[in-house]
């Protein structure tokens, strides 16, 4: 085992204040994350430590918040997420690295040339004006990602952002955004991506993934959409714990209420974790503290593709849907506006119905076909 | 309509009962998916549920039934009579809807006075009760793909297949609504024109009473 490098780990740990024994709980949790037991937690220390020797990162940025980058970086200590990450050679992270200019994207060139790392991207690629909605080191942004991703090992795309365009391709998207496996595929790089939606993505899971890449050496389970299915393979709905009082019928009507203070279910005011795929509810956020239906918010969807018009408005129970000249309506008015319309015909019938006298019984019969009487009248073919 | 009889022969017993089962699931389903959809009293959501999962599948069982009794159960086609021929052909128009579509509608809208010639069940009837067969499999391909144990089946893909093609859960559920809300304005036509006639077709479907008419082909 390379001792030295094990060594170097734990200096670098400690010097930001991570306890050996902090370091194994973690890689412990990450175990359970990826589906493991946590007798693989040495395994997995192993893995990073090695892993940092051998795997560099580059964290190429796109249209974004740097939501994603806070969401790894600000915390109230210094995490064990953000520390791995430094463990591992980061390469280029622009938000957070010391050099700057052409220096900097000087490192993904080498790395690239090098080969054999791994592609972090966080937001959203701008294809809008030929890419040059974003444009970095004097050409559009895109053509970073185009190029760290040939010889990349494995990519990753965190948060919805960078995943299928996230809010900054919500309507009318004047940027062109779309996310990375979109982009990629359009000018033939056909490689697989791990897709991490969430906005912002959650650092507990590119942990989890990169430590995959490096114990197992290849790419976890995805589904049909590139993402992990143990991360995002069942509803915020069906492990909420919350759910109790979904099931008894007990509703926050109203916020500031006492149905609220009750941590009564929150379907009715617009909780989108019916619909949304995460693990929120047991890995949670923000050093695993609370997560945001446990904070007291409607999951709010940010884990589905094309979220934000999907699961806009947010407090409400479903999306809109747009009928042209009219603008966004709610379903349940466009049902009740046709069931309305619909009786309000038959009423009307029924009235002239009744003026002609068919109620009850219909109009006379006739004796021949219309067609047919027509077609006598023509001399037709009788 | 009224102006003949109405007899048992019109709609054998399995018949009835199917219509029967069909109706209950259909009230069940209605009720049950507006709550879902938004819950308008405290207390219901887990019975809810329950009963919309229960009465969905008893909806697929005896929709399907009903398809396979037209080729296999014999009633009959024409008004007035007891004479008896495959249900299918209640379902499809037949030669006495020939030419018949567009003066069946001028009837309904008050463009001509006399009822038109047709078979038992007019053109634009077996149009409708057509209809609601793709519509109550579309209404349960919806449902499915909204329902989150099916991801473990086999044909999930299937499913799958749909929510990519929408756009996700959400816009699949609003589908799912409007698909019942389609089925109410069926349902709502459907009811009203069986029974603005006269009621004897509906006493014979639910509750398998005849009317006779005296100048009925069949007494003749
Ligand atoms: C026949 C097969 C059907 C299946 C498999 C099915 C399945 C489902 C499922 C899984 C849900 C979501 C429940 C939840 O997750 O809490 C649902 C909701 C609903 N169902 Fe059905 N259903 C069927 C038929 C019907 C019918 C016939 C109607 C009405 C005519 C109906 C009306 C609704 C409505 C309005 C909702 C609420 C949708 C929303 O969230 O806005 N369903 N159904
Ligand atoms: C109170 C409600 C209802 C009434 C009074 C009613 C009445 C009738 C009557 C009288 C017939 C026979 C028509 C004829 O022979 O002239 C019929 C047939 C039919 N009804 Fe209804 N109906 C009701 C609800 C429904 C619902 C909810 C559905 C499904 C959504 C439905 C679907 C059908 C279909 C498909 C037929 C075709 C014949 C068959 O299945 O044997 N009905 N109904
Ligand atoms: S709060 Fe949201 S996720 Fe939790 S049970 Fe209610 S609807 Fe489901
Ligand atoms: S609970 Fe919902 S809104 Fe909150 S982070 Fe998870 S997916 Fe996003």
């Amino acid at each position: 085992m390379a001792q030295d490098a094990r060594g170097e780990v734990y200096d670098l740990l400690a010097a930001r204040g991570v306890s050996r024994r902090d370091f194994l709980k973690y890689c412990g949790s990450v175990a359970a994350l990826l589906g493991l037991s946590e007798m693989y937690a040495p395994q997995i220390a192993a893995a990073v430590e090695s892993g940092a020797k051998l795997k560099p990162v580059l964290w190429i940025a796109q249209g974004l918040c740097t939501g994603c980058t806070e969401s790894m970086a600000q915390s109230r200590t210094p995490d064990v997420p953000t520390v791995v990450l430094d463990i591992l050679s980061v390469n280029y992270w622009e938000t957070v690295m010391a050099s700057a200019g052409s220096d900097a994207l000087k490192a993904i060139t080498e790395t690239v040339d090098k080969g054999g790392y791994i592609l972090i991207v966080e937001g959203s690629i701008m294809n809008g004006a030929n890419g040059n909605t974003l444009r970095v080191g004097g050409r559009p942004g895109r053509e970073d990602v185009k190029e760290a991703a040939k010889n990349a090992d494995a990519i990753i795309a965190v948060g919805s952002c960078a995943v299928d365009g996230g809010w900054v391709k919500a309507a009318p998207n004047p940027a062109g955004a779309t996310g990375v496996s979109e982009y990629l595929a359009s000018v033939g790089i056909s490689k697989p991506i791990i897709n991490l939606p969430t906005c912002p993505v959650n650092p507990e899971w590119i942990v989890a993934m990169i430590v995959d890449v490096l114990l197992v050496g290849k790419l976890p389970a995805l589904d049909s959409k590139g993402r992990p299915t143990l991360i995002y393979g069942s509803t915020i709905h069906d492990n909420c714990p919350r759910r109790g009082h979904f099931e008894n019928g007990e509703f926050v009507e109203k916020f500031g209420t006492v149905e609220e203070k009750k941590q009564f279910c929150l379907y009715k005011v617009g909780c989108k974790g019916p619909q949304t795929y995460t693990n929120c509810p047991y890995v949670r956020w923000n050093d695993r503290v609370s997560w945001c239906v446990e904070s007291g918010s409607p999951c709010i969807g940010c884990g589905n593709f094309n979220w934000v018009d999907n699961d806009a408005p947010f407090l409400t129970r479903t999306s809109n849907v747009k009928l042209p000249g009219i603008g966004g309506v709610a379903p349940s008015t466009v049902g009740a506006v046709l069931g309305g319309a619909a009786a309000v015909a038959l009423g009307v019938h029924a009235v002239v119905s009744g003026t002609q006298g068919r109620v009850g019984k219909g109009g006379p019969p006739e004796t021949e076909k219309a067609y047919d009487r027509k077609k006598a009248a023509k001399g037709g073919d009788k | 309509m009224s102006g003949h009889g109405h007899y048992r022969e019109a709609h054998p017993l399995p018949l009835m009962l199917s219509h029967w089962s069909n109706l209950i699931s259909m009230i069940v389903l209605v009720f049950t998916g507006f709550y879902i959809h938004f819950p308008f009293f405290a207390g219901f959501m887990g019975a809810a549920r329950s009963l919309h999962f229960f009465f969905m599948y008893l909806l697929l069982v005896t929709i399907t039934a009903r398809i396979i009794m037209a080729f296999t159960v014999k009633d009959t086609n024409q008004m007035g009579t007891k004479d008896r021929d495959w249900d299918w052909k209640n379902w499809i128009p037949q030669a006495e809807n020939r030419h018949q579509l567009i003066e069946t509608a001028k009837y309904y809208l008050f463009m001509r006075k006399e009822h038109v010639i047709s078979a038992k069940n007019g053109a634009l009837q077996k149009i409708a009760y057509l209809a609601t067969i793709p519509l109550t499999y579309a209404i349960a391909y919806a449902g499915f793909a909204i329902y989150t144990p099916a991801h473990q089946w086999g044909i999930w893909p299937f499913f799958e297949a749909g929510l990519t093609a929408v756009g996700g859960d959400m816009n699949m559920r609003i589908i799912h609504y409007f698909l019942m809300w389609a089925i109410i304005l069926f349902t709502m036509i459907h009811v009203y024109l069986a029974n603005i006639y006269g009621v004897a077709p509906t006493k014979l479907m639910f509750f398998w009473i005849e009317t006779e008419d005296p100048h009925d082909r069949y007494h003749q």
